[in-house]
C-alpha cells in the first residue's frame, strides 16, 4: 500500500522524478566546479606567506595585480591575442564550416569529423606537433637551413608563433559551432530570398547570417575563454615577449606559491570571461534566431 | 554545373584549413619512425623512439594513471549527463532551464581555472593532497558538460510518448527503460562515454593541478618538452592521434553506414 | 459477466488554471463502440489518457470492469491503446511489436505463438512478421498498431484519433475495417476524434466533448437528428444559422422572427416568449426551388426567397449558395443533377418546420 502511494504520488508530481534524475548532475557541478570557485574568490582577498595563505581580509592582490606595469601587459597581451584569435578562427571557420554544410553532401560528416578529431589529441602534444614544425629545429627552419637560406626569426619564440599556436588549438571548436549551426538550417530560405530579389550576399546578410548567429556566438565564446586564459601556448611557442596572464597565474600555484595573488588573477580572467559572454548575451534575441522553443 | 567562384573559395580554404591542421601532425607521425628527428631526410626508418617510449617505466606508470584517470571521469560523465539529459526533457519543471544552464556552464570555464581552483579548494577548504579521485571528478566536470550536450542532441529526436505506449501494454518503468529507451539512445551515452573519456584523457591542466606529483601521459610530455622535443615526443603524438584516429573512423564507419547514429541526424 | 466494462464517476483533471476534464461520468457497455468526439482542447484526449492511466484525475473514480482502477499505473490495467502517430517501437520487428503486451504478461511462448498468428491473419499482415515498421507503409504501421493494442484480448481499446495521419482514401477503407474487427471481437472501443464522418460512420454512441463536459451524449443517430445544444448542431453535421427572436408561441412551435421574415421551429422548453434564439437547420433537410413557387404557401414548411449566388458541385451532391435579401448566405445540400436554376435566378428554398432546432442565444 505505501509502496502504492508512493509511485502514486511520484507520478502526481514528476517534479520529483525530475530532481531525482538532475539533481545528482547538478549537485556535482554546483561542488565540483562552483564552490572552487568560489573558494578562490575568497582566497584573493587573503594574503600568502611561505607558502601558506593566512586569512588576512585586504584587497592587497587586486592592488598588486592592477598596480604592476607587468601584469598590465600581461592582461592586455592576453586579452588582445584572445580578441584576434577569435576574429581570425571567425573569418577562417565560417567559410569552411558553410561550404561543408552546404556542400559537404555525403561527405559532410566524414569533414567535419576529420576537423573536430584534432581537438582530442590534447594541448601539450599538439602544441608538440607544431614545434615540430615552426621551432628553431623544426621543419621549416631546417628546411631553409639546408638549402641555405636564413630561418624566419618571426616563427621562432613570438607573440605570432603563440597566436598561431592556439588558432591551431581552438579553430576547430568555432568550425564545429557553426556547422552544428548550419545543418540545422534551411537553405531553401535562401531561395525564397534570392527570389525576392535579395542577391547572395545580401540573402546571406539577411537570412543566413542572423538565423545562425547564435551558434556564431557560441563558437566566438569558446574560442575566446581558453584564449584568454592560456598558459602553455605561450609557455613553448611564444618567447619572453609572450608571458601571458595564465602563464603568470600557473607560476603563482607553481614556482613562486603566491596562491592568493593567482587567486586574484583567477578571479580577473574569470570575470573577464563572463564579462564576454555577457556582452555578447543581449545579441541573442531567441524570436530572432528562428528558435521555436519546441524543445524545451 | 558551373561551380562558382565562391564555392571555389570555399573548398580552397577547406583544404587549407586541414593542411594547416594535419600538417604537424602528419610530420610527427612522419618522424616519429625516422632515425634522425631533427632533419629526417631522406627518410631512414627506425622503431627506436618507440622501443624508448616502451621501455620507460615513466611513460608505462603515466599510461595507466591517465587510462584509469579517463575511465573514471568518463563513467561518472556518463551517468550525470545521461540522468540529467532524461531528467531535463521527460519532465517538466520550472527549473529545467536553470538546470540546463548549470549542466553547459563548465564549457565556458577555461581548463586552467578549473585546474587551480579545484587544486586551491582541495587543498585549504577540504585539507586534501593531489589524488586520482579528485582529478576524476575534476575532469568529469568538463566531461560532463560535453556528454550532456550529446546526449540531449539525440535525446530532443526521442518520443518519450513510445514510453507512454509501452507502459499502457504492460512495462514496469525500469523495463521500460531498457526495454525501449536504451536501445534508442545507447549510442549518445556512447558517444558521451567516448568523448569524455578522450578528454580527460589527453587533458594536461585539470589533471596537472589536481594530480599533485602522479604523472599522467600529457604532464609527462609536458616536462619531458621543457627540455625540447625528443624522438619518445614524436613516438608518444603519433600513437595518441593515431587512437584519436582509430576511435573517430571507427565513429564515422557506424554512422556512415547507419549502424548508429550517435544522435547525429545529417548523415 | 454482467455490468460495464468503464464506469467513470465525477472524474476531473486539471492543468494549472485549466480544467481539462470536469466533473465527467460515463458508462460503457460490453461489446459496444464508444466515439468521443471534440474540437481540439475539448478534453477528449485528456480523458483517454486517464482511463488508460496515463494521466491521473485529481478527483473522481475510474473503474475497469468492475475494479477500481483509479490509484494504478497504465501497465496494472490491461487496457490496449492504438495511439495518433501509431508508436510502433522502431527498433522491434512487427512480430516483437505485436507480442510486446504478452511479453509483459509473461505469457508462455506457445500462446505468444498461436496469439501472434490469430493477429497477423486478423489484421491481414501476414508474411510481414520480420519487417521493420519503416519498412511499411502507413495503413500497415496502422494495423500493426492495431494488432499490437488487441493482441492481449484487453477488456477495453483506446484509439486515439488512430486515422488522423493516413490520407482520406485509406481512411475511410480503415473505418469500416476497424468497426469490422470490433463487432467480431466484441471488445469494447473508445475512439477518441475530431472528425464527426468517422464518429459517425464507426461508432454505435457518441459523447460530444466541449471544455471537459459532455455536451450531449447518445446514439449516433440521436446525436445527428436531435443535437441537445447549439455548439452539438453546430459540430456535428452541416447546418445554417439563423438568429431571432420567439414572437410567439402556436401549437407546439415558436414563430421566431428575424430579419429576413418568420419561420416556424419546434418549441424548445427553455424558451420564453420574447427571448433571444439561433435556429439551425441542416443543408440536407432543406431543398430548393424555382422561383414560380413564389406565393403558394406549403403546410408544414417554412420557406425563404433569395438569388442562387453559386453551385458547389461536390460529386454526390451539390451545394446551393442562396443569398437572401438580408444579406446572408443559406447553403441548401442538393443532388446536382436536380439543377433546377442557374446561377443569379431567383429561387425559393423550402423545409419542414419539424426539421430545425433552436437554442437560447446565449447558449452559443
Amino acid at each position: 500500500m505505501t509502496g502504492m502511494s508512493l509511485r502514486a504520488a511520484s507520478r502526481r508530481r514528476p517534479g520529483l522524478r525530475f530532481a531525482a534524475l538532475v539533481a545528482p548532475g547538478v549537485l556535482f557541478i554546483v561542488i565540483g566546479l562552483m564552490l572552487p570557485l568560489l573558494a578562490i574568490v575568497v582566497f584573493s582577498f587573503w594574503r600568502t606567506q611561505s607558502y601558506e595563505l593566512y586569512p588576512d581580509w585586504s584587497f592587497d592582490n587586486y592592488r598588486t595585480l592592477f598596480g604592476e606595469a607587468a601584469y598590465r601587459t600581461f592582461f592586455l597581451r592576453s586579452l588582445v591575442t584572445a580578441v584576434l584569435v577569435t576574429a581570425i578562427c571567425l573569418v577562417c571557420g565560417w567559410p569552411v564550416a558553410y561550404f561543408i554544410a552546404r556542400h559537404g553532401g555525403r561527405y559532410r560528416l566524414l569533414l567535419v569529423l576529420l576537423l573536430a578529431a584534432p581537438f582530442f589529441t590534447g594541448v601539450i602534444l599538439r602544441i608538440a606537433a607544431l614545434q615540430g614544425l615552426l621551432g628553431p629545429v623544426g621543419l621549416i627552419n631546417m628546411g631553409l637551413n639546408v638549402v641555405g637560406l636564413p630561418p624566419i626569426e618571426a616563427l621562432m619564440y613570438t607573440k605570432l608563433a603563440a597566436g598561431l599556436g592556439l588558432v591551431y588549438l581552438f579553430i576547430p571548436f568555432m568550425v564545429t559551432a557553426i556547422y552544428l549551426s548550419l545543418v540545422n538550417f534551411n537553405f531553401e530560405l535562401l531561395e525564397v530570398a534570392k527570389i525576392n530579389g535579395a542577391r547572395p550576399w545580401r540573402a546571406f546578410i539577411e537570412i543566413t547570417w542572423p538565423l545562425n548567429w547564435i551558434g556564431t556566438a557560441i563558437g566566438m565564446v569558446l574560442v575566446f575563454i581558453p584564449c584568454l586564459a592560456n598558459a602553455v601556448t605561450p609557455r613553448f611557442l611564444g618567447g619572453p615577449e609572450a608571458t601571458s596572464l595564465g602563464m603568470s597565474l600557473s607560476g603563482q600555484f607553481g614556482e613562486t606559491g603566491t596562491w592568493a595573488l593567482g587567486s586574484a588573477m583567477g578571479v580577473f580572467l574569470f570575470t573577464v570571461s563572463l564579462l564576454a559572454i555577457f556582452c555578447l548575451a543581449p545579441t541573442i534575441r531567441l524570436k530572432r534566431s528562428g528558435f521555436t522553443g519546441a524543445s524545451l | 554545373m558551373k561551380t562558382s567562384p565562391a564555392t571555389l573559395s570555399m573548398s580552397a580554404a577547406l583544404g587549407l584549413l586541414y593542411v594547416f591542421l594535419y600538417g604537424p601532425i602528419g610530420y610527427v607521425i612522419y618522424t616519429s619512425f625516422a632515425a634522425d628527428i631533427v632533419w629526417p631526410f631522406p627518410p631512414s626508418f627506425t622503431l627506436q623512439a618507440y622501443a624508448d617510449l616502451f621501455s620507460s617505466s615513466l611513460y608505462s606508470e603515466a599510461l595507466v594513471n591517465s587510462l584509469m584517470l579517463a575511465a573514471g571521469a568518463a563513467v561518472i560523465s556518463t551517468l550525470l549527463a545521461g540522468a540529467g539529459a532524461i531528467g531535463i526533457l521527460r519532465f517538466r519543471s520550472r527549473y529545467r532551464k536553470a538546470a540546463l544552464l548549470i549542466f553547459i556552464a563548465p564549457l565556458f570555464v577555461a581548463d586552467l581555472l578549473i585546474g587551480i581552483s579545484v587544486l586551491a579548494f582541495n587543498a585549504r577548504v577540504l585539507g586534501l593532497p593531489g589524488n586520482l579521485i579528485s582529478a576524476m571528478a575534476a575532469n568529469a566536470i568538463q566531461g560532463t558538460a560535453f556528454g550532456f550536450l550529446i546526449i540531449l542532441a539525440q535525446l530532443v529526436r526521442y518520443n518519450w510518448d513510445m514510453d507512454d505506449a509501452a507502459m499502457v501494454f504492460g512495462a514496469k518503468p525500469l523495463r521500460c527503460f531498457f526495454e525501449i529507451t536504451l536501445p534508442t539512445i545507447w549510442p549518445s551515452l556512447f558517444g558521451a562515454f567516448l568523448i569524455s573519456f578522450i578528454l580527460a584523457f589527453n587533458n594536461l591542466e585539470i589533471s596537472f593541478y589536481t594530480l599533485g606529483a602522479i604523472p599522467t601521459l600529457p604532464s609527462v610530455a609536458w616536462g619531458s618538452l621543457r627540455f625540447g622535443l625528443g624522438p619518445e615526443l614524436f613516438a608518444l603524438a603519433a600513437l595518441v592521434n593515431g587512437f584519436v584516429f582509430v576511435v573517430f573512423a571507427a565513429m564515422y564507419l557506424l554512422m556512415r553506414f547507419g549502424v548508429v547514429r550517435f544522435g547525429y541526424r545529417g548523415v | 459477466m454482467a455490468g460495464a466494462t468503464l464506469e467513470l464517476e465525477s472524474v476531473t483533471r486539471r492543468f494549472g488554471p485549466v480544467t481539462a476534464v470536469d466533473r465527467t461520468d460515463l458508462v460503457i457497455e460490453q461489446g459496444e463502440f464508444f466515439a468521443l468526439l471534440g474540437p481540439s482542447g475539448s478534453g477528449k484526449t485528456t480523458l483517454l489518457r486517464i482511463i488508460a492511466g496515463l494521466e491521473r484525475p485529481d478527483e473522481g473514480r475510474v473503474l475497469i470492469a468492475g475494479r477500481e482502477v483509479t490509484d494504478l499505473p497504465p501497465y496494472g490495467r490491461n487496457v490496449g491503446m492504438v495511439f495518433q502517430n501509431f508508436l510502433l517501437f522502431p527498433h522491434k520487428t512487427v512480430a516483437e511489436n505485436i507480442v510486446f503486451p504478452l511479453r509483459m504478461q509473461k505469457a508462455p511462448r506457445a500462446h505468444r505463438d498461436e496469439q501472434l498468428k490469430w493477429a497477423l491473419s486478423l489484421l491481414r499482415l501476414d508474411g510481414l512478421g520480420e519487417r521493420y515498421p519503416n519498412e511499411l507503409s502507413g495503413g500497415q504501421q496502422q494495423r500493426v498498431a492495431l494488432a499490437r493494442g488487441l493482441i492481449a484480448r484487453p477488456s477495453l481499446l483506446l484509439l486515439d484519433e488512430p486515422l488522423a495521419n493516413l490520407d482520406r482514401e485509406l481512411r475511410s477503407e480503415m473505418e469500416v475495417e476497424i468497426r469490422r474487427y470490433q463487432k467480431q471481437l466484441g471488445i469494447p472501443f473508445i475512439y477518441v476524434t475530431h472528425n464527426q464522418e468517422e464518429a459517425l460512420t464507426m461508432s454505435d454512441r457518441i459523447a460530444v466533448m466541449r471544455n471537459g463536459r459532455f455536451e450531449q451524449i447518445g446514439a449516433k443517430t440521436e446525436i445527428y437528428t436531435n443535437p441537445a445544444s447549439a455548439f452539438v448542431a453546430t459540430f456535428v453535421g452541416h447546418a445554417n444559422r439563423i438568429t431571432g427572436g420567439i414572437a410567439a408561441i402556436e401549437g407546439g412551435y415558436a414563430r421566431i422572427d428575424w430579419g429576413g421574415g418568420s419561420i416556424l421551429a419546434p418549441h424548445p422548453a427553455a424558451a420564453r416568449c420574447g427571448s433571444g434564439v439561433s435556429y439551425f437547420v441542416k443543408h440536407e433537410d432543406m431543398e430548393i426551388h424555382g422561383a414560380g413557387l413564389n406565393g403558394k404557401r406549403q403546410d408544414g414548411t417554412n420557406q425563404l426567397a433569395g438569388t442562387l449566388r453559386d453551385i458547389i458541385f461536390k460529386g454526390q451532391t451539390a451545394n446551393y449558395i442562396v443569398a437572401l435579401p438580408t444579406g446572408e448566405d443559406i447553403v441548401v445540400s442538393g443532388t446536382p443533377r436536380a439543377a433546377v436554376a442557374r446561377p443569379n435566378d431567383a429561387v425559393i428554398v423550402s423545409w419542414p418546420i419539424d426539421a430545425g432546432a433552436c437554442f437560447p442565444r446565449e447558449d452559443a
